[in-house]
This record gives structure tokens, C-alpha cells and sequence, in this order.
């Protein structure tokens, strides 16, 4: 059945005479067999559709031709037939249930998320996406790592333009994944063509999906719901990797985890925590308030010269820590671990003319989280 | 309602237009801008609403055309995410409420009087008030572009939490616009009502009429249905941005997906709002060209009950990918798929009007024919879009741009369109210029399909709705969708200058403007006087 | 009653005869076509809800 709607699509090609990736203009066969059985249920409606539109739209314009009053035609006067009306009512409702059937079908089978091998959670934050591999103590954040130089036109635009990331999730294939996903603030909706997985993350709510990759590979997607300024700006890299391949990345990732617990306790240095607190505040904290601390108020105060933020710092942990409700600021104590939050509110208060001079310790924030 | 048809409402109305203020008010109409303010004539409502429409539809294709500009071609250019957001989400709330929807009523005005042979709507200052509601509401709706934070910028869905606890401060602003929209909307829809049940001519039941009245009587009862719901909901996002409380908001207890279940429950009725009336345009246009009585009137008038009817029980289809239960997701699939066949049962009966009649191509045929196409073509996009499974690909992404933009511009503007074309004669007692009106439709069909077309690709390709900058392999797309929408928006300037054209002159209208029209508005003079039908006409009932 | 039923199915289907429809709107009362019409709208759902979850096993 797969490889003769494949066949199909080479026919449709080359009739169309286009070099072009099938991608470029029609849904993608994608890499697991939901995604393929997906892309035969569309298929077979949009034939469907093309042989009704024929028959209907030919026997339209042959009427228009042929019955045109400039060549004289003079009309009937027959306005109902009812066995004609029940005919051609019954021939779409017998169409419909012949494509409800496999319909029906495909969708049980991607509802069927039971016997997953590895869970994922998936977190959609403004405007980002947290990987958190459940049971594994790995959990990272994913932001676009497309530069706004290349957005505004100043650099050139590169292959993956808004489709890249700073860390893709990494999956195995041949193993079945299962998606848990949810949101940190608004509705986001996580969506990857190639795995046919597209599943709304709301706030309170926990939806499941599930994967099972065939091939080795990056595949590229986006948001596909309406989740604020930089909802353009979301992208979804998922990295597929031979089994073993995926176990010793794994295994790499779960040591650099505990190897970064452990610097909760040391004493660090200014140096250290405002360099890393760059690269986060950057990744993180610039989408909203922006790369030199000036915000864009009123929904995003600036942060460089905040009086309230120099003078105060327990102010300023408490709201990195547990967000502002009511307002577009999140919680980060769940998404960032302790030396983060420290090294990026050690940064803040030490950048763009803040110079207060403050070092706030991993261990204080790990204190203040606990609390 | 009762077949036989009641006469007093007549003698109540002739009674009053003899006692004094009717009179006084038939003798010297007060002038100037009063005479506007204070109108209760069906007419001058009617053609109100339509030059307001008119001028939203402009207004909101500005809005679309700074969308397009942006989406010209890769990166930011002119527009900053936040003004884009605004705009897109500006540019659906002014065409679904103040274009579409106030246009549909303005035909309604002018044209169902006309049609059953009433001398007026039934609650002329009701009529009055429900229009005047409409220039406050958007005036207050777009004054929000200028105000600190800037207008609602979360689509015209305006899905929660973003258009609450996310949203920016004029949102109050936003809610309270779209009460007085609602309530000019759910009074109409009683003034039509009430029209249509008691004032037809003597010896017009309700199955003798023009399939115009029928879409609308079915339209009115949807509106009086469905808008208190969008009311309640926007109700509940008020409450939760100004007096904390958690209807949509999960830090509070509430239920986002709440929010959703309460916009599409009116959502998906009032898309079929939205496309009825023009059914009934259209059913009342290909006859009159085809010059052939309609095929299968009785069909068309339970098509359009069964399509109304169905549009109460598939509103999650637009929630597909929620996560709602399986169980579920298999109903409203069934429910989906299942308003297709009187959809279908439709377009099958304008064909076979059609066939073997005496066809001739003037504007409001070519307008009307087209509708019967690509209203067709959004209607198959609409079929695929209801194989949930496939869903998962295609749901947020352009097709679905695609797919409604088919349905609402070729389909429900461009029967208003061909309703204008069609009853200027009547209105203005002059000919469109027919030249000038097939220039009009050539490029409005050119405009909406470069337009629109491109759209379907590159939302198969993965193009997601609502984003104001897009990865490279979807450039060319995007190129095409902007020349076309600049060229689609330019060629309605044509449409103006007809329009103006016919007001101030032209070939003059008989009574009866085309050969093979058939309804009683066509039994007035051309132009309509501002008072017809002061006695009810003896209506001949036409063998249907 | 039976004429009822029939009619009210014609418009859940979409496609009625002229003639059935005169005698529709000629004969009977309203009342009888609306409350036949809200229970056949109600089975109708009841059996999509039967059907879909039996499909959803």
C-alpha cells in the first residue's frame, strides 16, 4: 500500500515536470509508518476530490458551453427529479464511510501510545522548547539558534534559516518514544512533518503522543500555534540516532547532569558565573528582554539601570525563581537547576551598567529553592 | 410557523402609516447627516450597512496587505512581530465582523423586504439601533492599535491564556467592541425574523420564498444561537483579566481548553453564518441567467436546514490536535465528514440548474458561477481537512489559510459581489457598467487564485499559520500569495468606481433588470422608491 | 406520525420533493415537525457516540 502511493508521487512529479523535492510543495512521506500512512489517507481524499471536482466542474462547464443563450438555447423547465437527489446524496455518504474506515484506523493506532521504551517530556515555554528524558536525570532547554543578524538581512541567510537549534532532541529510532507535553505559560503546539507528530502543550493539561522513527536523520519543525511575539521563532530539531549511537549519548548526558549537581556546592568565582550566565541570559532571557538588557515595555521591563532590580537582590532572585503571575515572566526554578539561576542573575547584576558588584552562590539559590 | 398566513400584521402597518408621525415623517425627512442618524427606512439602513461594510472590507484588506508585505519575502522587513500579530489578528475580526457579516446584513435589508413584499422591516428603529451600534464598535475596535501595548494581537480566535493573562491591556477594550458587534448582530437577526414570520405578502407561504429569505430566516435563528455563546465567552476572559478570576487559566484551577470548546461551539456555527446567505444569492442569481427555475428548491431549502443543523455538532473539528479523547476525535470526524453531503446536495443542484437552460455571462452570473467553483474547492480542502488523522499534518499550517480563505473570499465575498452586481439595477435604477464589471471579475479571479492557491503548498510543505518570518523553501509560495494579494487588492478599486459609476448614472433599469428574473422585487420600479409595498402586492404563486 | 418522521429524516438529509414539501407546510403543525426533529437530532448523536465508540475499541 506505502510503496504504491509512493509510486503515485513519482508519477505526479515527473508529470509536473519538477526536479523539486516532493516536500517542497506536497506533505512529506516522513520517516515513521504513522507518517506514511497519513500522507496514503491524504492522498486518497485528494484523488477523491479530484475525480468529484472532474465530473462536477465538467459537467458545469460543459453546460455553460453548451447552453449558452448567444447561440440560442432555449431552456427546459424541469427544476426536481428526487430519484436523481437521492442518488447523488447516497453516492458521497457510501464515499465518506470508505474513507471514515481507514481513517478510523490510523487514528486508534496513533492514540495507541502504550509499551513505550523511553518517555520524553516535552515543555513549551515562550519561546522554547525543555526536553526533560523522564527517569534519566537529562533535561535541557532548546532555542533557535538562528542569529537575528541573519533575521533582519545583515548576514546572509544560512540553509536552516529559523529551522535550527542551540540542542536538538535526540532520539533513538526503532524504539518506540513516548511524548508527554505540556506548558509552561500559553498554549504552544509542538509539530515535526517528517514524524507526523503535531500535539497542542497547554498549560494544566498533559497530552501523550508517541514515535517510532525508521531512519536515522534531523528533522525540522516548528510551532503550529499562536504563542506570542517570537511564535515564528520556535523551532523543533529532532536529531534520530542509531540505537547504540542514542545509549552512549544518553550515558554522556547523565554524567555531565551529575557532574553539574555537583557544582551546586562549591564556591564560585564572579568570572566563571557572569561567563556562563552570558550564554544563558542570551539563549533565554534576550527574546524578551532583549540582548542589552533594554526591554521592550510595557509588557517586558528593561533590565539594565532597573532601579528596583540594582537595589534589591532577594527581589531579583524571587522573580527569576518563581516568575510574575499575571505577567509573561515564568518560573525558572523547574527549567534552570541552581548554578544557572545563579550564574545568570550574577550576569544581570553585573552587565549593560548594573555594575553592583553582587556574586550570588549556586548554593544560595538551591537554598531559596528549597524553601 | 403557521402556513396560513396572518393578515393583521399588515392592517397594523398600513393602519399606523395613515396615522400622523409615519405621515409627517413620509413628507419631509430631516436633512443632512440627521437624516442618516435618524433613518428607519429599510433602504437607506440597508445601503448604511453596505457602504460600512464596504469601507471595513478595505480597512481589514489594508491590514492583510501589510501581512502579505512582510511575508513578501524571507526575514523582517517592514513590520515588527508584535504590529504583526496585530495585524493578522485585526485583519480577521474586522473581516468576519464589520465586512462579511454586516455586508450579508446590509443585502438583507434592502433585499428581504423587497422580496416577501413587506413595506418595511418589521422593528425599524430596532434596525436603526443595530446598525449605529456597528461604526462605535470598530471605531472603539481599532482605536486599540493606538493604545500603550498596542490591539489584540492573539488572532482572531483569541485563544486563552494568551488574550488573558497574556494579553495586552486593551483587551477590555477588545471584549467590550465585540459585546456591542454581538448585540447589533442578535438584534438583526431578530428584526429579520420577525420580518420574514409576519410580514409576507398575503398569499405568500413560507415555502414560496425567494431562497434568499429561506438561507437568511435559517442564518438568523444560528445568530440568535450562537452569539450569546461568543458573549459568555468573552465574558469569562473579562472576569479573568479584571477581577481574578480562573475560568482559562490553569494556575488558577481553570480549563484552557474551555476556552476553545466555548469559541468553536460558536465558531463553527457562525462560519456557516457567514456562507448561507450567499448560498441564497446564489440560488436566486444562476436561475435568473440560466433562465430556468431553480433545481430542487425544496432540496435547497433542507440542505440548508440539515447543513445548519450539522454546524452545532462538529465544532471540535478545529481542536483535533488538543488532545481530546479518541473516542471523541471519531465523533466529530463522523459529524465532519458527514456536512459534506448537503453541502454537496448544493452544489449538485446549481449544476443541474444549469444544464440545458439559456445561459448568458453577465457580471453577477460570472460572479455567482465562480462562487459555485471555487467555493467548491474550499469545500474539498474542507474534506480533507476533516480526516483527523490527516489533520495532524495539516491543522495551523497555510492549508488551512487556504482552505477558508477559498471558502470566505471566492465563496461568501464573492456572492456578495454578485448580489451587488446583480441588484444595483434595482437600487440605483441604473446598469453596472458591464465593461467595467467584467474587468472587476477577471481580475478578482486572477488576484484570489494567485493569491490564495499557493497557499496549499505551502502549507503541505509545513508553513505554519501566524508566523512573520518563514524558512527559505517556503519563499516562492509566499511570493506568488503577495503579488496576488496586492493585485487582488488593487482590483477592488474597480469595484468602488462601478459601484460609483452606476449611483450617478448609466443605462437605465426597467422594472424588471434581467430577462429571467422572477421575484417580487422586481415588481417595484427601478430605482426602488424609499416606500414600496404601502399596500401588500397579491403575490402569484410561481409553480416551483 | 410516520409523514413526520419521514420529513424531518428528508431534512437531515438534505433532499426533499416539492410535492412531499407542500404537504409538509400545508398540513400539520409545527410543533409536531420541531419535536420530532429535536428527538431524531438526539438519536442521531446518541448513535455518532455509539458508533464512534465502538469504532474507538
Amino acid at each position: 500500500m506505502r510503496s504504491a502511493w509512493r509510486w503515485l508521487l513519482v508519477i505526479t512529479l515527473s508529470a509536473s515536470g519538477s526536479q523539486a523535492n516532493a516536500n517542497d510543495w506536497n506533505m512529506p512521506v516522513g520517516v515513521t509508518d504513522v507518517s506514511a500512512d497519513i500522507f496514503g489517507l491524504h492522498m486518497t481524499i485528494f484523488w477523491i476530490c479530484v475525480v468529484i471536482g472532474l465530473v462536477v466542474f465538467g459537467a458545469m462547464f460543459y453546460s455553460l458551453f453548451r447552453y449558452r443563450h448567444s447561440k440560442g438555447a432555449k431552456a427546459a423547465n424541469f427544476h426536481e427529479h428526487t430519484s436523481v437527489e437521492v442518488l447523488w446524496t447516497a453516492i458521497p455518504v457510501l464515499i465518506l464511510v470508505g474513507m471514515a474506515v481507514p481513517a478510523t484506523a490510523t487514528l486508534k493506532n496513533m492514540y495507541d501510545s502504550s509499551d513505550a521504551e523511553l518517555d520524553v517530556m516535552i515543555t513549551g515555554q515562550q519561546w522554547r522548547w525543555r526536553y526533560e528524558y523522564l527517569g534519566e536525570d537529562v533535561a535541557f532547554t532548546s532555542n533557535m539558534s538562528t542569529p537575528r543578524t541573519q533575521v533582519s538581512g545583515a548576514e546572509t541567510r544560512g540553509e536552516h534559516y529559523l529551522l535550527e537549534v542551540d540542542e536538538p532532541l535526540v532520539l533513538p529510532i526503532n524504539r518506540k518514544v513516548r511524548f508527554l507535553m505540556t506548558s509552561d505559560d500559553v498554549i504552544h503546539s509542538w509539530w515535526v512533518p517528517d514524524l507526523a507528530v503535531k500535539q497542542d502543550t497547554i498549560p494544566g493539561f498533559i497530552n501523550e503522543n508517541w514515535v517510532t522513527i525508521n531512519e536515522p536523520g534531523i528533522y525540522r519543525g516548528q510551532c503550529t500555534e499562536l504563542c506570542g511575539i517570537n511564535h515564528g521563532f520556535m523551532p523543533v530539531v529532532v536529531h534520530a540516532m542509531e540505537e547504540d549511537e542514542f545509549d552512549g549519548w544518553l550515558a554522556e548526558r547523565k554524567e555531565a547532569a551529575a557532574e553539574e549537581a555537583m557544582g551546586v556546592d562549591r564556591e564560585w568565582a564572579m568570572e566563571e558565573l557572569v561567563a556562563r550566565g552570558q550564554e544563558i541570559y542570551q539563549s533565554i532571557c534576550s527574546s524578551c528582554h532583549q540582548a542589552e538588557g533594554q526591554g521592550s515595555p510595557p509588557a517586558f521591563p528593561a533590565l539594565a539601570n532597573n532601579e528596583q532590580l540594582i537595589s534589591d537582590v532577594d527581589w531579583h532572585l524571587n522573580k527569576v525563581i518563581n516568575g510574575v503571575s499575571g505577567a509573561a515572566m515564568p518560573a525558572f526554578r523547574s527549567t534552570l537547576n541552581p548554578v544557572e539561576i545563579a550564574a545568570v542573575v550574577t550576569y544581570t547584576r553585573n552587565a549593560w551598567g548594573n555594575d553592583t558588584g553582587d556574586v550570588v552562590q549556586p548554593s544560595e539559590v538551591a537554598e531559596l529553592i528549597a524553601q | 410557523m403557521s402556513p396560513k398566513l396572518p393578515p393583521q400584521p399588515h392592517l397594523q402597518h398600513s393602519s399606523t402609516a395613515v396615522s400622523d408621525g409615519q405621515s409627517q415623517s413620509h413628507a419631509a425627512p430631516p436633512k443632512g447627516i440627521l437624516r442618516w442618524l435618524l433613518t428607519t427606512n429599510h433602504k437607506e439602513i440597508g445601503s448604511l450597512y453596505l457602504i460600512f461594510s464596504l469601507t471595513m472590507f478595505f480597512v481589514g484588506g489594508i491590514f492583510a496587505l501589510v501581512v502579505r508585505a512582510e511575508l513578501f519575502q524571507p526575514g523582517l522587513q517592514l513590520v515588527e512581530p508584535e504590529f504583526f500579530n496585530q495585524m493578522t489578528t485585526m485583519h480577521g475580526l474586522i473581516m468576519v465582523f464589520a465586512a462579511v457579516m454586516p455586508a450579508f446584513t446590509g443585502l438583507a435589508n434592502w433585499m428581504i423586504p423587497l422580496q416577501i413584499g413587506a413595506p418595511d422591516m418589521a422593528l425599524p428603529r430596532l434596525n436603526n439601533f443595530s446598525f449605529w451600534l456597528l461604526p462605535v464598535a470598530f471605531a472603539l475596535l481599532l482605536s486599540t492599535l493606538f493604545m500603550p501595548g498596542g490591539g489584540p494581537n492573539f488572532g482572531w480566535t483569541f485563544y486563552a491564556p494568551l488574550s488573558t493573562n497574556y494579553a495586552p491591556p486593551s483587551t477590555s477594550f477588545f471584549i467590550l467592541a465585540l459585546h456591542m458587534a454581538g448585540i447589533s448582530s442578535i438584534l438583526g437577526a431578530i428584526n429579520i425574523i420577525a420580518t420574514i414570520l409576519n410580514m409576507r405578502a398575503p398569499g405568500m407561504r413560507l415555502m414560496d420564498m425567494p431562497l434568499f429569505v429561506w438561507t437568511w430566516l435559517i442564518t438568523a435563528f444560528l445568530l440568535i444561537a450562537v452569539m450569546p455563546v461568543l458573549a459568555a465567552v468573552i465574558t469569562m476572559m473579562l472576569m479573568d483579566i479584571n477581577f481574578g478570576t480562573s475560568f482559562f487559566n490553569a494556575a488558577g484551577g481553570g480549563d484552557p481548553v474551555l476556552f476553545q470548546h466555548l469559541f468553536w461551539t460558536f465558531g463553527h456555527p457562525e462560519v456557516y453564518i457567514m456562507i448561507l446567505p450567499a448560498f441564497g444569492i446564489v440560488s436566486a442569481i444562476i436561475p435568473t441567467f440560466a433562465r430556468k427555475p431553480l433545481f430542487g428548491y425544496a432540496s435547497m431549502v433542507y440542505a440548508t436546514a440539515a447543513i445548519a443543523f450539522l454546524s452545532f455538532l462538529v465544532w471540535a473539528h478545529h481542536m483535533f490536535v488538543v488532545g481530546m479523547p479518541l473516542v471523541a476525535e471519531l465523533f466529530f470526524m463522523y459529524t465532519t465528514m458527514l456536512i459534506a453531503v448537503p453541502t454537496g446536495v448544493k452544489v449538485f443542484n446549481w449544476v443541474t440548474t444549469l444544464f440545458r437552460g439559456s445561459i448568458s455571462f453577465e457580471s453577477p452570473m460570472l460572479f455567482a458561477l465562480a462562487f459555485v467553483v471555487l467555493f467548491t474547492i474550499g469545500g474539498f480542502s474542507g474534506l480533507m481537512l476533516a480526516i483527523a488523522p490527516a489533520d495532524f499534518q495539516y491543522h495551523d499550517t497555510y492549508f488551512v489559510v487556504a482552505h477558508f480563505h477559498y471558502v470566505l473570499v471566492p465563496g461568501a465575498i464573492f456572492a456578495i459581489m454578485a448580489g451587488v452586481y446583480y441588484w444595483l439595477p434595482k437600487w440605483t435604477g441604473n446598469y453596472p457598467n458591464e465593461r467595467l464589471a467584467q474587468w472587476h471579475f477577471w481580475f478578482s479571479i486572477i488576484g484570489v487564485n494567485l493569491t490564495f492557491f499557493p497557499m496549499h503548498f505551502a502549507g503541505l510543505a509545513g508553513m505554519p499559520r501566524r508566523i512573520p518570518d518563514y524558512a527559505l523553501q517556503f519563499a516562492d509560495f509566499n511570493l506568488l500569495s503577495s503579488i496576488g494579494a496586492f493585485f487582488f487588492g488593487a482590483s477592488q478599486l474597480l469595484f468602488v468606481l462601478g459601484i460609483i459609476l452606476c449611483v450617478r448614472g448609466g443605462k437605465k433599469a426597467p422594472a424588471k433588470a434581467w430577462e429571467g428574473a422572477e421575484d417580487l422585487e422586481w415588481t417595484v420600479p427601478s430605482p426602488a422608491p424609499l416606500h414600496t409595498f404601502e399596500t401588500p402586492p397579491v403575490f402569484h404563486r410561481i409553480s416551483h | 406520525m410516520w409523514s413526520v418522521v419521514k420529513s424531518v429524516l428528508a431534512a437531515l438529509l438534505g433532499v426533499q420533493s416539492n410535492q412531499k414539501r407542500q404537504e409538509d407546510f400545508s398540513s400539520g403543525k409545527p410543533a409536531a415537525y420541531i419535536v420530532t426533529g429535536i428527538v431524531i437530532t438526539l438519536l442521531f448523536v446518541l448513535m455518532l457516540i455509539v458508533l464512534a465508540t465502538f469504532a474507538a475499541r
